[in-house]
Protein backbone atom coordinates (compact mmCIF):
# COMPACT_ATOMS: atom_id res chain seq x y z
CA UNK A 1 0.00 0.00 0.00
CA UNK A 2 1.15 3.54 -1.07
CA UNK A 3 2.81 5.66 2.07
CA UNK A 4 0.82 8.85 2.68
CA UNK A 5 2.76 12.06 1.63
CA UNK A 6 3.39 13.31 5.79
CA UNK A 7 5.34 9.38 6.36
CA UNK A 8 7.27 10.03 3.06
CA UNK A 9 8.04 13.26 4.30
CA UNK A 10 9.08 12.42 7.37
CA UNK A 11 11.39 9.40 6.08
CA UNK A 12 13.15 11.80 3.80
CA UNK A 13 13.63 14.39 6.47
CA UNK A 14 15.54 11.45 8.27
CA UNK A 15 17.58 11.33 5.70
CA UNK A 16 15.70 8.66 3.20
CA UNK A 17 16.93 9.16 -0.18
CA UNK A 18 13.83 6.20 -1.76
CA UNK A 19 11.48 8.36 0.29
CA UNK A 20 12.02 11.41 -1.47
CA UNK A 21 12.39 10.07 -4.81
CA UNK A 22 8.88 8.37 -4.25
CA UNK A 23 7.48 12.12 -3.43
CA UNK A 24 8.88 13.36 -6.28
CA UNK A 25 7.63 10.33 -8.46
CA UNK A 26 4.14 10.96 -7.22
CA UNK A 27 3.86 14.64 -7.72
CA UNK A 28 5.75 15.29 -10.86
CA UNK A 29 3.48 15.39 -12.96
CA UNK A 30 1.07 18.09 -11.13
CA UNK A 31 4.45 20.24 -10.16
CA UNK A 32 5.47 19.94 -14.29
CA UNK A 33 1.56 20.95 -14.70
CA UNK A 34 1.69 24.36 -13.09
CA UNK A 35 5.55 25.37 -14.30
CA UNK A 36 4.13 24.55 -18.08
CA UNK A 37 1.41 26.12 -17.42
CA UNK A 38 2.99 29.38 -15.90
CA UNK A 39 6.40 29.56 -18.65
CA UNK A 40 4.77 27.79 -21.97
CA UNK A 41 7.89 25.96 -22.44
CA UNK A 42 8.23 22.27 -22.43
CA UNK A 43 12.30 22.44 -21.43
CA UNK A 44 11.74 25.56 -19.29
CA UNK A 45 9.36 23.76 -17.68
CA UNK A 46 11.46 20.70 -16.75
CA UNK A 47 14.24 22.77 -15.53
CA UNK A 48 11.72 24.44 -12.91
CA UNK A 49 9.78 21.40 -12.23
CA UNK A 50 13.79 20.14 -11.28
CA UNK A 51 14.13 23.43 -9.49
CA UNK A 52 11.16 22.94 -7.16
CA UNK A 53 11.92 19.36 -6.15
CA UNK A 54 15.40 20.25 -5.15
CA UNK A 55 14.33 23.46 -3.23
CA UNK A 56 11.59 21.34 -1.75
CA UNK A 57 13.93 18.81 -0.19
CA UNK A 58 16.15 22.04 1.04
CA UNK A 59 13.10 23.27 2.55
CA UNK A 60 11.72 20.07 3.99
CA UNK A 61 12.32 21.42 7.57
CA UNK A 62 10.47 24.10 7.22
CA UNK A 63 7.34 21.91 6.23
CA UNK A 64 4.16 22.36 8.84
CA UNK A 65 2.34 18.87 8.53
CA UNK A 66 -1.04 20.80 9.40
CA UNK A 67 -0.22 22.60 5.95
CA UNK A 68 -1.10 20.23 2.43
CA UNK A 69 2.20 18.91 1.12
CA UNK A 70 0.84 19.19 -2.39
CA UNK A 71 -0.12 22.42 -2.27
CA UNK A 72 3.09 23.71 -0.50
CA UNK A 73 5.21 21.98 -3.04
CA UNK A 74 3.19 23.34 -5.74
CA UNK A 75 3.55 27.05 -4.42
CA UNK A 76 7.46 26.27 -4.72
CA UNK A 77 7.25 25.56 -8.08
CA UNK A 78 4.85 28.74 -9.10
CA UNK A 79 7.43 30.96 -7.44
CA UNK A 80 10.45 29.45 -8.94
CA UNK A 81 8.41 29.86 -12.29
CA UNK A 82 7.66 33.73 -11.84
CA UNK A 83 10.77 34.18 -11.28
CA UNK A 84 11.98 32.48 -14.68
CA UNK A 85 9.57 34.48 -16.50
CA UNK A 86 10.81 37.64 -14.50
CA UNK A 87 14.36 37.00 -15.05
CA UNK A 88 14.27 35.00 -18.50
CA UNK A 89 11.93 37.24 -20.42
CA UNK A 90 11.38 40.84 -19.15
CA UNK A 91 11.15 42.25 -22.79
CA UNK A 92 7.90 39.59 -23.18
CA UNK A 93 5.94 40.90 -19.96
CA UNK A 94 3.12 43.34 -20.95
CA UNK A 95 0.97 44.94 -19.34
CA UNK A 96 -2.61 44.44 -19.28
CA UNK A 97 -3.16 47.97 -20.42
CA UNK A 98 -0.73 47.23 -23.34
CA UNK A 99 -2.03 43.90 -24.26
CA UNK A 100 -3.99 44.16 -28.07
CA UNK A 101 -7.34 42.12 -28.52
CA UNK A 102 -8.49 43.24 -32.26
CA UNK A 103 -8.82 39.90 -33.53
CA UNK A 104 -11.01 38.66 -30.18
CA UNK A 105 -14.18 38.38 -30.47
CA UNK A 106 -15.81 38.21 -26.95
CA UNK A 107 -17.94 34.87 -26.58
CA UNK A 108 -21.41 35.38 -25.37
CA UNK A 109 -22.58 35.53 -22.05
CA UNK A 110 -22.62 31.20 -21.83
CA UNK A 111 -21.27 29.63 -24.56
CA UNK A 112 -19.07 27.96 -22.98
CA UNK A 113 -20.72 25.97 -19.98
CA UNK A 114 -23.74 25.43 -22.33
CA UNK A 115 -21.86 23.71 -24.90
CA UNK A 116 -19.70 21.42 -22.00
CA UNK A 117 -23.16 21.10 -20.18
CA UNK A 118 -23.48 17.91 -18.73
CA UNK A 119 -25.09 15.55 -22.01
CA UNK A 120 -22.02 11.99 -21.87
CA UNK A 121 -21.37 13.06 -25.84
CA UNK A 122 -20.15 17.12 -25.07
CA UNK A 123 -17.58 15.08 -22.92
CA UNK A 124 -16.20 14.76 -26.31
CA UNK A 125 -16.16 18.95 -26.78
CA UNK A 126 -14.98 19.38 -23.26
CA UNK A 127 -12.00 16.65 -24.02
CA UNK A 128 -11.15 18.64 -27.59
CA UNK A 129 -11.23 22.29 -25.50
CA UNK A 130 -8.45 20.89 -23.07
CA UNK A 131 -6.55 19.79 -25.82
CA UNK A 132 -6.86 23.42 -27.17
CA UNK A 133 -5.96 24.89 -24.15
CA UNK A 134 -2.18 25.14 -24.39
CA UNK A 135 -2.65 26.93 -27.44
CA UNK A 136 -5.00 29.09 -26.27
CA UNK A 137 -2.44 29.50 -22.97
CA UNK A 138 0.25 30.62 -25.71
CA UNK A 139 -1.67 33.51 -26.69
CA UNK A 140 -1.99 35.29 -23.62
CA UNK A 141 0.07 37.32 -22.09
CA UNK A 142 2.69 36.01 -19.32
CA UNK A 143 0.59 38.03 -16.76
CA UNK A 144 -2.64 37.17 -17.79
CA UNK A 145 -1.53 33.80 -18.12
CA UNK A 146 0.24 33.39 -14.79
CA UNK A 147 -2.81 35.17 -12.89
CA UNK A 148 -5.00 32.65 -14.16
CA UNK A 149 -3.60 29.39 -13.79
CA UNK A 150 -2.10 29.91 -10.16
CA UNK A 151 -6.18 30.58 -9.21
CA UNK A 152 -7.52 27.58 -11.72
CA UNK A 153 -4.92 24.80 -11.17
CA UNK A 154 -3.40 25.80 -7.93
CA UNK A 155 -6.22 27.38 -6.08
CA UNK A 156 -4.84 30.49 -4.81
CA UNK A 157 -6.94 33.70 -3.57
CA UNK A 158 -7.08 37.09 -4.77
CA UNK A 159 -4.74 37.80 -1.52
CA UNK A 160 -2.15 35.16 -1.99
CA UNK A 161 -2.35 35.78 -5.85
CA UNK A 162 -1.37 39.62 -5.00
CA UNK A 163 1.28 38.68 -3.09
CA UNK A 164 3.15 36.11 -5.09
CA UNK A 165 2.60 38.67 -8.15
CA UNK A 166 3.76 41.56 -6.29
CA UNK A 167 0.42 43.43 -6.95
CA UNK A 168 -2.46 45.21 -5.51
CA UNK A 169 -5.38 43.01 -5.11
CA UNK A 170 -7.37 44.86 -7.57
CA UNK A 171 -4.76 44.63 -10.58
CA UNK A 172 -5.19 40.97 -9.37
CA UNK A 173 -8.81 40.45 -10.24
CA UNK A 174 -8.55 42.66 -13.34
CA UNK A 175 -5.99 40.07 -14.77
CA UNK A 176 -8.55 37.65 -13.71
CA UNK A 177 -11.16 39.50 -16.10
CA UNK A 178 -8.83 40.07 -19.12
CA UNK A 179 -7.23 36.03 -19.04
CA UNK A 180 -10.97 34.64 -18.55
CA UNK A 181 -12.24 36.94 -20.94
CA UNK A 182 -9.55 36.18 -24.04
CA UNK A 183 -9.75 32.69 -22.96
CA UNK A 184 -13.22 32.24 -23.19
CA UNK A 185 -13.58 34.08 -26.78
CA UNK A 186 -10.50 31.51 -27.78
CA UNK A 187 -11.65 28.32 -26.89
CA UNK A 188 -15.42 29.03 -28.42
CA UNK A 189 -13.78 29.79 -31.47
CA UNK A 190 -11.66 26.80 -31.64
CA UNK A 191 -14.90 25.25 -31.08
CA UNK A 192 -16.49 26.99 -33.24
CA UNK A 193 -19.38 27.77 -30.65
CA UNK A 194 -18.77 31.82 -30.54
CA UNK A 195 -21.75 32.64 -32.12
CA UNK A 196 -24.03 34.50 -29.19
CA UNK A 197 -26.51 32.78 -27.94
CA UNK A 198 -28.06 34.87 -25.86
CA UNK A 199 -28.66 38.39 -25.45
CA UNK A 200 -25.90 40.80 -23.73
CA UNK A 201 -26.10 42.26 -20.32
CA UNK A 202 -29.63 44.21 -19.53
CA UNK B 1 -25.89 46.77 -8.71
CA UNK B 2 -25.43 46.48 -12.51
CA UNK B 3 -23.88 43.83 -14.74
CA UNK B 4 -20.73 46.45 -15.55
CA UNK B 5 -20.40 45.97 -11.71
CA UNK B 6 -20.99 42.39 -11.24
CA UNK B 7 -18.97 40.86 -14.00
CA UNK B 8 -15.35 41.64 -12.40
CA UNK B 9 -16.70 40.36 -9.09
CA UNK B 10 -17.80 36.71 -10.86
CA UNK B 11 -15.94 33.76 -9.61
CA UNK B 12 -14.64 35.35 -6.50
CA UNK B 13 -15.05 33.19 -3.41
CA UNK B 14 -16.68 33.51 -0.46
CA UNK B 15 -14.47 36.15 2.12
CA UNK B 16 -12.46 37.49 -1.31
CA UNK B 17 -14.19 40.21 -1.80
CA UNK B 18 -16.12 43.18 0.39
CA UNK B 19 -19.22 41.56 2.42
CA UNK B 20 -21.53 44.51 0.82
CA UNK B 21 -20.52 43.87 -2.78
CA UNK B 22 -20.84 40.00 -1.88
CA UNK B 23 -24.47 40.66 -1.07
CA UNK B 24 -25.15 42.78 -3.83
CA UNK B 25 -23.44 40.48 -6.32
CA UNK B 26 -26.14 37.71 -5.38
CA UNK B 27 -28.76 39.83 -5.14
CA UNK B 28 -27.79 40.49 -9.33
CA UNK B 29 -26.98 37.68 -9.75
CA UNK B 30 -30.87 36.60 -8.76
CA UNK B 31 -32.39 38.01 -11.25
CA UNK B 32 -29.75 38.15 -13.72
CA UNK B 33 -29.76 35.36 -16.63
CA UNK B 34 -26.58 36.69 -18.42
CA UNK B 35 -24.99 36.94 -15.77
CA UNK B 36 -25.74 33.69 -14.29
CA UNK B 37 -24.46 32.53 -17.44
CA UNK B 38 -21.62 34.60 -17.28
CA UNK B 39 -20.87 32.62 -13.83
CA UNK B 40 -21.17 29.40 -15.42
CA UNK B 41 -18.45 30.02 -18.08
CA UNK B 42 -16.02 31.14 -15.48
CA UNK B 43 -16.91 27.81 -13.69
CA UNK B 44 -16.06 25.79 -16.84
CA UNK B 45 -13.32 27.74 -17.93
CA UNK B 46 -11.78 26.52 -14.40
CA UNK B 47 -13.11 23.30 -15.60
CA UNK B 48 -10.93 23.56 -18.63
CA UNK B 49 -7.38 24.92 -17.61
CA UNK B 50 -7.62 22.07 -14.60
CA UNK B 51 -7.87 19.50 -17.12
CA UNK B 52 -6.31 20.97 -19.90
CA UNK B 53 -2.86 21.57 -17.96
CA UNK B 54 -2.76 18.03 -16.58
CA UNK B 55 -3.59 16.74 -20.18
CA UNK B 56 -0.80 18.62 -21.96
CA UNK B 57 1.62 17.32 -18.94
CA UNK B 58 0.68 13.97 -20.05
CA UNK B 59 2.19 14.02 -23.08
CA UNK B 60 5.39 14.45 -22.00
CA UNK B 61 7.38 11.46 -20.69
CA UNK B 62 8.63 12.58 -16.76
CA UNK B 63 10.67 9.14 -16.44
CA UNK B 64 14.17 11.00 -16.14
CA UNK B 65 13.10 14.27 -14.24
CA UNK B 66 13.39 11.84 -10.89
CA UNK B 67 17.02 10.67 -11.45
CA UNK B 68 18.00 14.30 -12.59
CA UNK B 69 16.18 15.43 -9.16
CA UNK B 70 18.28 13.38 -7.47
CA UNK B 71 21.38 13.74 -9.04
CA UNK B 72 21.25 17.46 -8.18
CA UNK B 73 21.34 16.75 -3.92
CA UNK B 74 24.45 16.03 -3.18
CA UNK B 75 25.13 12.39 -1.72
CA UNK B 76 26.11 14.11 1.70
CA UNK B 77 22.26 14.86 2.35
CA UNK B 78 21.74 11.24 2.45
CA UNK B 79 24.72 10.62 4.62
CA UNK B 80 25.11 10.13 8.65
CA UNK B 81 21.52 8.84 8.18
CA UNK B 82 19.92 5.53 8.38
CA UNK B 83 17.66 5.97 5.99
CA UNK B 84 14.05 4.67 7.79
CA UNK B 85 14.88 4.46 11.27
CA UNK B 86 16.27 7.29 12.78
CA UNK B 87 13.42 9.33 10.11
CA UNK B 88 10.89 6.85 11.87
CA UNK B 89 11.69 7.75 15.24
CA UNK B 90 11.65 11.46 14.51
CA UNK B 91 8.25 11.12 12.82
CA UNK B 92 6.86 9.09 15.63
CA UNK B 93 8.69 11.66 18.56
CA UNK B 94 6.94 14.54 16.19
CA UNK B 95 3.73 12.94 16.37
CA UNK B 96 4.12 11.96 19.70
CA UNK B 97 5.01 15.54 21.39
CA UNK B 98 4.58 14.10 25.25
CA UNK B 99 6.42 11.50 24.74
CA UNK B 100 8.88 13.34 22.86
CA UNK B 101 8.95 15.73 26.19
CA UNK B 102 9.41 12.66 28.51
CA UNK B 103 12.49 10.98 26.20
CA UNK B 104 13.52 14.62 27.09
CA UNK B 105 14.84 13.57 30.16
CA UNK B 106 15.80 10.16 30.11
CA UNK B 107 19.38 11.74 30.01
CA UNK B 108 19.03 13.32 32.94
CA UNK B 109 17.22 10.54 34.74
CA UNK B 110 20.15 7.98 33.73
CA UNK B 111 22.03 10.48 35.35
CA UNK B 112 20.50 10.34 38.58
CA UNK B 113 20.03 6.61 38.29
CA UNK B 114 24.26 6.48 37.74
CA UNK B 115 24.60 9.30 41.07
CA UNK B 116 22.52 6.94 43.10
CA UNK B 117 23.87 3.62 42.14
CA UNK B 118 27.63 4.87 42.47
CA UNK B 119 26.18 6.72 46.15
CA UNK B 120 25.31 3.34 47.31
CA UNK B 121 28.16 1.84 46.24
CA UNK B 122 30.14 4.03 48.50
CA UNK B 123 27.93 3.44 51.18
CA UNK B 124 26.31 6.74 52.03
CA UNK B 125 22.87 5.37 49.88
CA UNK B 126 19.85 4.22 51.55
CA UNK B 127 20.86 0.89 52.63
CA UNK B 128 19.49 -1.97 50.92
CA UNK B 129 17.89 -0.19 48.14
CA UNK B 130 18.35 -1.75 44.59
CA UNK B 131 18.43 0.67 42.06
CA UNK B 132 17.80 0.22 38.47
CA UNK B 133 16.95 2.46 35.41
CA UNK B 134 15.05 1.03 32.52
CA UNK B 135 13.18 2.56 29.66
CA UNK B 136 10.06 0.98 28.26
CA UNK B 137 8.44 1.75 24.85
CA UNK B 138 10.37 5.46 23.97
CA UNK B 139 9.64 6.84 26.67
CA UNK B 140 8.08 5.31 29.89
CA UNK B 141 11.03 5.41 32.43
CA UNK B 142 10.59 3.27 35.94
CA UNK B 143 13.03 3.12 38.44
CA UNK B 144 12.56 -0.32 40.03
CA UNK B 145 13.17 0.01 43.77
CA UNK B 146 13.18 -2.64 46.93
CA UNK B 147 9.95 -0.52 47.46
CA UNK B 148 8.55 -1.74 44.09
CA UNK B 149 8.89 -0.02 40.63
CA UNK B 150 8.49 3.81 40.31
CA UNK B 151 6.80 4.89 37.28
CA UNK B 152 8.66 8.45 36.30
CA UNK B 153 7.31 9.81 33.05
CA UNK B 154 5.74 8.44 29.80
CA UNK B 155 2.52 6.91 28.40
CA UNK B 156 3.72 3.88 27.20
CA UNK B 157 4.28 1.82 30.79
CA UNK B 158 2.33 -0.59 31.80
CA UNK B 159 1.41 0.37 35.20
CA UNK B 160 3.90 -1.78 37.15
Amino acid sequence: MALPDLELVERARGGDPEAFRELVVRHQRRVYAVALGIVRDRDLAWDVSQEAFVRMHQHLAEFREDAAFSAWLRRITARIAIDVLRRERPSRRQEVEDVPEPELREAAPGVLSTALGTDPQQTVLRRELSGKLGEALDRLPEVHRAVLVLRELDGLSYEELAERLSIPKGTVMSRLFHARKKMQALLAGYAGIDAPGREGAP
Amino acid sequence: MRCAGAIPLLGSRPGEIDPTEEALLQAHLATCDSCRARLADVEALGVIVRDGLMVEAARRDLAGLADGVMARIPASAWRGERPGALGRARAFLRHHRVLAAASALAPALAALALYLYIDRGSGAGPAGLSVEVTSEDLAAIVLDTSDGPIILVGEGANGT
